[in-house]
């Protein structure tokens, strides 16, 4: 693969997920007090609301703009596949019936989705995080060639 | 190549905020309702009096020009008096 597409493949990969972050904070905050009813609905402390109603948006602006520039850029990547990977362990427990009872899966037009295809929808930007990783970690690697000219042998 | 990359970036940070405040909800969060069976009773706040369990009929409505919509849907309602918590464990012999 010639070095002009796997940066066209990382730039389309990490604006999609500037793309879900950034609609999924704006959406928070054009309605934000359903955000805080809907968090009080999820199965969680009450106390918690008030961290986590802040908290998760800021945190995906910050991503999103990490995301943008190329110096910050894999340490966006790792954010989000650590918090993809959090939303997906959540999701995953909501499914096996661990709470008492399963709230709805809310936020912007992610609500429509039920939480298994709300599952699927966090485990195809957790494999497009892994993906970015890797590419953008071998665009910074150069393999060193050992030619005879320069070998002592 | 910085073109192209601003040009995409530029693109998805349109498209997020432009989807943003195009699938933004009416504000109804303060007079919702549940249908009863019968008839149409104020909701109460989500999540303090209530809350939305996932199932493939409608949690709660709001109020627009005499017909009242489906707001959120694939829900149903419970009020939190009555949802069911797990039994506690007991001891087997």
């Amino acid at each position: 693969m010639t070095m002009f597409k796997k940066q066209v493949i990382i730039e389309c990969i990490v604006a999609l997920l500037i793309m879900l972050f950034l609609y999924a904070s704006i959406s928070k905050f054009l309605d934000f007090k359903t955000f805080i009813g809907q968090m009080n609905n999820q199965p969680l402390p009450n106390s918690w609301t008030p961290f986590l109603v802040w908290g998760i948006p800021f945190l995906e602006i910050a991503i999103s703009v990490a995301l943008l520039f190329e110096y910050t850029r894999l340490l966006g990547l790792y954010a989000s596949l650590i918090l993809m990977i959090l939303f997906t362990v959540y999701t995953s427990i909501i499914l096996l019936h661990f709470f008492p009872y399963i709230p709805c899966s809310c936020g912007g037009v992610i609500q429509k989705l039920t939480w298994r295809q709300h599952l699927g929808l966090n485990l195809f930007f957790v494999s497009l995080s892994v993906l970015g990783i890797i590419q953008q970690r071998s665009k910074h690697f150069k393999p060193i060639f050992i030619t005879t000219k320069h070998s002592f042998v | 190549m910085k073109r192209i990359k601003w040009t995409i970036m530029t693109l998805a940070i349109l498209l997020s905020i432009g989807g943003a405040f195009a699938s933004r909800p009416h504000n109804v969060q303060a007079s919702l309702y549940y249908w009863t069976g019968s008839s149409y009773m104020p909701a109460g706040t989500i999540g303090v009096t209530y809350v939305c369990e996932t199932s493939s009929s409608i949690c709660n409505y709001y109020y627009s020009n005499g017909v009242y919509m489906p707001y959120t849907t694939s829900a149903s309602y419970t009020p939190l008096a009555l949802t069911t918590t797990r039994p506690a464990p007991t001891k087997s012999k």
